[in-house]
């Protein structure tokens, strides 16, 4: 019962968020001085063509009803919910015209998630392990080599590091493409090799940054957990070194390491946007870059709603698994 | 079963702080012996120097402290000093840890934690058969058998300190070394700890060392008593002999300081300083 009411108290902050972020996401652009319609069609006017007063009213009127600009404020709010949360729809991209938004980004959905996804993992796994097995033993040389390269890595700002990859790595020495081209045929192998070779560069930049800061972060947890009193029983009890570490350390000091996984997903689609168009990689990041360099306001509404609905979803999951791995919250 | 001959220990690797200074003592098959004494009169160094934890720095400056068992299913005597004797933890050896919150691993249930370290002599037969025998001898400590699958943070203090018994008792050992094992339960619980305690005491026939700084627990248990002051025994006999005749004015002086259930306490009426 106490899970059942966990659970639903999440979902419950789940759905709040996602109402939060999409009413924040209207009111901000209504706050601003320019309006999207006389925007429009001041664009339209400077292009040369001619249209009489009568032609410049229906083309207002219609944008006025694409843009969903119609009615009150309260009106325009509702009918902008509705049309998000029971339909999915952002009207059509106004620089593409007129491909829906929500193709393009099912589009772009999957490379953002499979970039960040992966490389998160890696460096989360790799950091983790590397920084328990140095709190273990903090003393022997190759902890300490370990904490100096995790402590040099990790206040580099990505962005930086993913530049320097990129011209070492695509300039300097030619070994990954500058940008991001994929061949092959849907499910070949020339595409899959074609996608991790591209990533491969993009990927680094993030694992590499991510890295560091999980190695201290958990080599303190794991430092802290050894001078615990049950690990000490344990040693007294005679129990190997492996089995204190895998079973009295590690789900130990893992636990917090899996909130911050889930706070870290969220930290990594607003990287993914630098990463994504410095590699031009056909993400949603350079998705949102197009978006608002073209002042393309649909694209941009979809683009970060979007967004803001992966990251609570993905923090959502991690919250709700962490029941099965902490007794503590599973028997309250 | 353990001899300990003018042995001096202490903490540092650089300097070196004496904790235990220059004490000798025999502990003796079948008996329960206390150990009490102020913070910091080193009767907890003790401990940890018979039970052959030399870690963070604990090290015998010099003198010896060996021991000799029996092993019950073999009949082969086993002679070491107590440096060696980590290989004959949770085997010969056992220890019941203060019982505080954290002396249980927090995400691994009973069970485990029972099974976790026993010797192959315990472990015999199917998991099921194992699980068996954890529960009937869990009972005997009043304990039910879903306390095998709860999680440590869903007992009470007792309950955890009464698991922590029953975890050094079911390895069978020759020796049970105990550290403050009621301190931080209220008096009742800690009456039916301690009577727990004697009574596998007199089952195993084996020995239990008690260190506790409360002179109360020694007088219910303890068979033998062992007063120690400054690193040093100042007086040690029969626990029935030091209450009715303390020789030393430590002593003395830690029993005038027990509460009495009739008038003044002793140390009120003599006042005695130092």
């Amino acid at each position: 019962m106490p899970l059942l009411r966990y659970i639903a108290g999440r979902l419950v902050v789940y759905g709040l968020v996602i109402i939060f972020a999409l009413t924040v996401l209207f009111f901000v652009p209504r706050l601003g001085p320019t309006d999207p319609v006389e925007a429009m069609l001041a664009k339209v006017a400077s292009q040369g063509a001619y249209m009489d007063p009568a032609q410049v009213d229906t083309l207002r009127q219609s944008l006025i009803d694409t843009f969903g600009l119609g009615g009150s404020l309260w009106e325009q709010y509702g009918a902008f919910v509705n049309r998000i949360i029971f339909s999915a729809d952002f009207g059509p991209s106004l620089s593409m015209y007129p491909t829906p938004v929500m193709e393009l980004i099912w589009n772009a959905l999957p490379w953002t998630f499979g970039l960040l996804l992966s490389s998160t993992l890696i460096a989360w796994v790799l950091g983790n392990f590397v920084g328990l097995l140095s709190g273990w033993r903090p003393n022997a040389n190759s902890s300490r080599v370990m904490e100096g390269i995790a402590i040099c890595l990790y206040p580099i700002p990505y962005y930086i590091l993913a530049l320097v990859l990129s011209i070492l790595f695509s300039y300097v020495w030619k070994i990954f493409p500058l940008t991001t081209t994929i061949r092959g045929a849907p499910w070949s192998w020339e595409l899959v090799t074609s996608i991790v070779w591209n990533s491969f560069l993009p990927a680094m930049s993030i694992v590499i940054v991510v890295f560091g800061w999980w190695v201290i972060s958990v080599k303190a947890q794991t430092t802290a957990l050894k001078e615990e009193e049950f690990s000490r029983y344990a040693r007294l009890k005679g129990l190997s070194d492996g089995r204190i570490l895998t079973r009295y350390i590690l789900p130990n000091a893992i636990l917090p390491q899996i909130t911050f996984l889930a706070l870290q997903i969220g930290l990594m689609f607003n990287g993914s946007l630098i990463t994504e168009i410095l590699f031009d990689y056909p993400g949603l990041g350079l998705l949102i870059y197009t978006a608002v360099l073209q002042g393309d306001f649909n694209l941009l509404m979809g683009t970060i709603s979007l967004s803001v609905i992966a990251v609570a979803t993905a923090t959502m999951i991690i919250d709700l698994i962490y029941p099965l791995l902490d007794p503590r919250i599973r028997h309250r | 079963m353990i001899s300990i001959d003018n042995v001096t220990v202490g903490y540092g690797t650089v300097g070196f702080i004496t904790a235990v200074d220059q004490v000798s003592l025999t502990i003796g098959d079948n008996e329960i012996v206390g150990i009490a004494g102020e913070s910091g009169s080193g009767k907890s160094t003790l401990m940890r120097a018979i039970y052959g934890d030399f870690s963070t720095g604990l090290g015998i400056k010099s003198g010896t402290i060996a021991g000799r068992f029996t092993d019950a299913a073999s009949d082969q005597t086993i002679e070491k000093p107590s440096s060696q004797f980590r290989d004959l933890w949770w085997d010969q050896i056992s220890y019941i840890p203060q019982g505080s919150m954290s002396v249980l691993n927090p995400l691994m249930k009973i069970e485990q934690q029972v099974v976790d370290g026993l010797p192959k002599r315990e472990r015999g037969g199917s998991r099921k058969d194992l699980r068996a025998r954890i529960a009937k001898f869990l009972a005997g400590f009043g304990l039910e058998e879903n306390v095998l699958d709860a999680y440590p943070h869903q007992l009470s203090g007792g309950m955890r300190q009464r698991v922590l018994v029953a975890i050094a008792a079911f390895v069978n050992p020759r020796l049970i070394l105990a550290d403050e094992p009621t301190t931080a339960l209220d008096v009742v619980v800690q009456k039916k700890i301690l009577l727990m305690m004697v009574e596998i005491q007199r089952r195993l026939q084996n020995t239990l060392v008690l260190v506790s700084h409360d002179l109360g627990v020694h007088y219910q248990i303890t068979d033998r008593l062992v007063i120690m002051y400054k690193g040093k025994i100042v007086e040690a006999g029969r626990t029935a002999d030091i209450f009715a005749n303390p020789q030393h004015d430590y002593t003395r002086n830690l029993i005038a300081s027990l509460p009495r259930l009739h008038g003044q306490r002793a140390v009120d009426r003599v006042g005695a300083g130092a």
